[in-house]
């Protein structure tokens, strides 16, 4: 009797989790979080390579994911996020990002950040250069001339100083750039712009060696705060305040790999990737349901609540943040399905095997469950370990299948142990072997 | 099991013909390997692969001659270059589109630099030696080492058929098909620990036949099982390759290569290798000379 309590305990258990599955997945278009290859946008893997000589010291590697970050942010893009991947890479998700050209540039730009005298300069090439460069930065083309050389101009202060920069409008209401910069940079910049003030001389501001935006100086600024105005659309005033603020990195910054995908053909990606596992199920249940009939009814139920609980996991992971499903992840969902399966299979296999050799249905059932489940868990840990493996040290999208995976076969295992044994527990106790035709556990009924 | 020595010969030479086929031909790798660029169009108007690849030209990609074009199956085109600049191979991407006059569509171009490609291989090789090592591990504690040996035996023979496969169909190798292979490895592994569960079950106490025989039946008892989880695990990978799409259909060719391999390898090749080497002992030696001499008169 403390069996059946148990075994009713486990049943309610199913069920409460049931619905909590449900509530936490449904509708699952809104509760799963779609990763980059489905919904669209754009996945940037960079590095970061230190200068020649130098170390790249935790310090750096985290001022480099807060410019990052910055950067990221200011794309105004809901839900971008900059990820750690190994010793001296970031990922980096802009999803729903279009114009993918000027996010890479942003990204991917060093930010060696100078100001230079425009009057100080006397090469005519690099005059000429200059021109040039403002005039594609303007015109918003990318611009194949070559950067600045660096011995031809001086620049009386570097990126280093600039402590904010942030977009806001000027007496007009159009966009501006608002510039704060330490004390050593207040001073520099008091002296430099004391000295241009009304001459309408430009200050370059140059990044790698290209300008980037020419202002002039209209009055002396004593205390550092700075406002630079100009015909600036939103877009071009917020990429210069990103470029100011992101100040000289310590690093230069290496884009590795790049993956663009358009909403429209990561949705058909979905669909297609929904398709294979719906039709996957329904074949399987229908084979389980001619092969073992009782049983087989036994095993969709099952693997109905296996994929419940599958997706109700999925919810929950996705509500705090910690998966997004990709393509090579539904994959992974769909190949556990057999997995899943089969755990039912050695379970019925087995009590039919323990019934010809004339146990009775109760004590069968026992022990069939018992030894399958003992065989599930040492063949289902096998693979766990080669999941795992992969999870751990893999790189990239192939992260996403390791995790589906190993989540399948841990699930599956809670799965057959709170719902299939019981209930083919409770099924011996009764209904088996008063109609045994209809699991297939009667002596000559067994086929193959 | 009496034919073991023939099935022996089939794995011996299937293995022999895939590495000739691997060594003669050799693989495909795709550009997460080498580094490089995959652009998916999804609409090709009615543009034919010549007339892309002069696009291509035109738009400034190199070495466009060595580039793969792919026509796929809903009209777009799949192409894979030597383009290492993320920037320039998403400015072609739609200088393309506007030369060939294709319908208007959204940009999908993924670029692997040439450094981060050698990192995905060397996480790839990693990620295959530390599981086998765990694995070789686990089952040696868990049963013992002769399981564990004949086991990863069973696999690298799927394993080495599983890329020589492709390889012979000319597929390109992807990091899905690492992971496809790996998990090939996880169900070659599965597979044959559950055949394994019950000789050590029919082992314990065996007297009443030769560790061949108890072995033999021990697969005969499984059978029924073996057959339903083939199938039953063949399904959602056949559903995979039919309605998966491009993606996912990677993954599925080579898990199917594998599955099929997998299943032949637990009943053909690690079983009995198994039960020779454990005739070998001499508890078991002595049951074979009892049990043959009974055979043969």
């Amino acid at each position: 009797m403390k069996s059946k309590r148990n075994t009713i305990i486990s049943l309610v258990g199913v069920v409460l989790l049931l619905a909590l599955a449900v509530w936490q997945a449904w509708p699952l278009d809104a509760k799963i979080t779609q990763g980059l290859d489905i919904r669209g946008g754009l996945s940037v893997i960079l590095s970061a390579q230190p200068f020649e000589g130098q170390a790249l010291t935790e310090e750096t590697m985290a001022r480099v994911e807060t410019i990052l970050v910055e950067r990221v942010n200011q794309f105004g893009v809901s839900e971008a996020t900059v990820q750690r991947q190994g010793t001296n890479s970031f990922l980096v998700q802009l999803p729903g990002v279009e114009n993918a050209e000027q996010a890479l540039q942003l990204l991917g730009e060093p930010g060696r950040l100078e100001f230079v005298d425009y009057s100080s300069i006397t090469d005519t090439a690099t005059l000429s250069l200059i021109d040039d460069q403002l005039y594609a930065e303007q015109a918003g083309e990318t611009t194949s001339l070559p950067a600045l050389d660096a011995a031809k101009y001086d620049a009386f202060m570097t990126g280093e100083v600039i402590s904010k920069a942030t977009v806001t409008a000027d007496d007009y209401g159009n966009p501006a750039v608002s510039v704060s910069m330490d004390s050593s940079g207040t001073a520099i910049w008091a002296d430099v712009t004391s000295r241009l003030a009304g001459q309408g001389v430009p200050v370059l501001i140059v990044l790698d060696g290209h300008v980037k935006s020419a202002p002039t100086v209209r009055n002396a600024i004593l205390n550092g705060d700075t406002i630079i105005e100009g015909s600036f659309t939103i877009d071009e005033a917020n990429r210069l305040a990103a470029v100011l603020e992101s100040g000289s990195l310590p690093v230069d910054i290496a884009i590795d790999e790049s993956r663009l995908v358009s909403a429209t053909l990561g949705q058909d990606s979905l669909k297609q990737g929904l398709l294979a596992g719906v039709a996957g199920l329904v074949l399987v249940a229908l084979f389980m349901l001619a092969y073992y009939r009782g049983l087989g009814a036994l095993s969709v139920v099952s693997l109905a609540i296996y994929s419940t609980l599958y997706l109700g996991t999925l919810g929950v992971l996705s509500a705090v943040g910690v998966f997004a499903l990709t393509l090579p992840g539904i994959a992974g969902i769909v190949l556990t399905i057999g997995v899943a399966a089969d755990t039912s299979i050695l379970i019925f296999e087995r009590l039919k095997e323990e019934i010809e050799a004339g146990k009775t249905h109760r004590s069968a059932a026992k022990s069939a469950v018992r030894s399958a489940i003992g065989t599930s868990i040492d063949a289902d840990i096998v693979t766990l370990v080669s999941a795992v493996a992969l999870y751990v040290f893999a790189i990239g999208p192939v992260k996403g299948f390791a995790f589906t995976l190993m989540l399948g076969i841990v699930i599956d295992l809670i799965a057959a142990l709170l719902f299939t044994a019981p209930v083919i527990r409770l099924l011996a106790e009764g209904p088996m072997s008063r109609i045994p035709w209809l699991f297939g556990v009667k002596g000559g009924d067994r086929r193959g | 099991m009496g034919k073991r020595k023939i099935f022996f010969a089939i794995s011996g030479a299937l293995v022999l013909l895939c590495i000739a086929v691997l060594l003669t031909k050799g693989i495909t790798l795709g550009v997460e390997f080498r580094g490089g660029t995959v652009m998916t169009f999804s609409n090709g108007g009615t543009a034919t692969v010549e007339q892309m690849r002069d696009a291509l030209e035109a738009a400034g990609v190199p070495d466009t001659a060595n580039a793969t074009i792919q026509l796929a199956d809903d009209g777009g085109f799949i192409v894979r270059t030597a383009e290492s600049s993320t920037i320039s191979a998403t400015a072609a991407f739609q200088a393309v589109v506007t030369s060939l006059g294709l319908p208007a569509q959204e940009t999908n171009v993924t670029t692997i630099g040439p450094g981060w490609s050698s990192n995905v291989t060397q996480a790839a090789l990693i990620a295959l030696v530390v599981s086998i090592i765990a694995i070789l591990v686990y089952v040696s504690l868990r049963f013992e080492y002769k399981m564990a040996f004949t086991a990863v035996l069973a696999l690298l023979h799927d394993g080495i058929i599983c890329i020589g496969i492709y390889a012979l169909a000319g597929r390109e190798v992807t990091p899905n098909t690492v992971a496809a292979l790996l998990t090939i490895l996880g169900y070659s592994l599965y597979d044959t620990i559950v055949i394994f569960h019950r000789i050590r079950e029919n082992a314990t106490g065996l007297s009443k036949m030769s560790f061949m025989d108890m072995t033999n039946e021990s697969i005969n008892q499984m059978m029924s099982r073996w057959i339903n989880t083939g199938l039953i695990q063949i399904i959602p990978v056949a559903c995979l390759l039919f309605f998966g799409g491009e993606t996912l259909r990677d993954f599925a060719f080579a898990m199917l290569a594998g599955l099929l391999s997998a299943a032949y390898s637990t009943v053909a090749l690690a079983s009995p290798l198994y039960a020779t080497w454990k005739e070998r002992e001499p508890r078991f030696q002595a049951l074979k000379k009892k049990y043959e001499a009974r055979a043969v008169k």
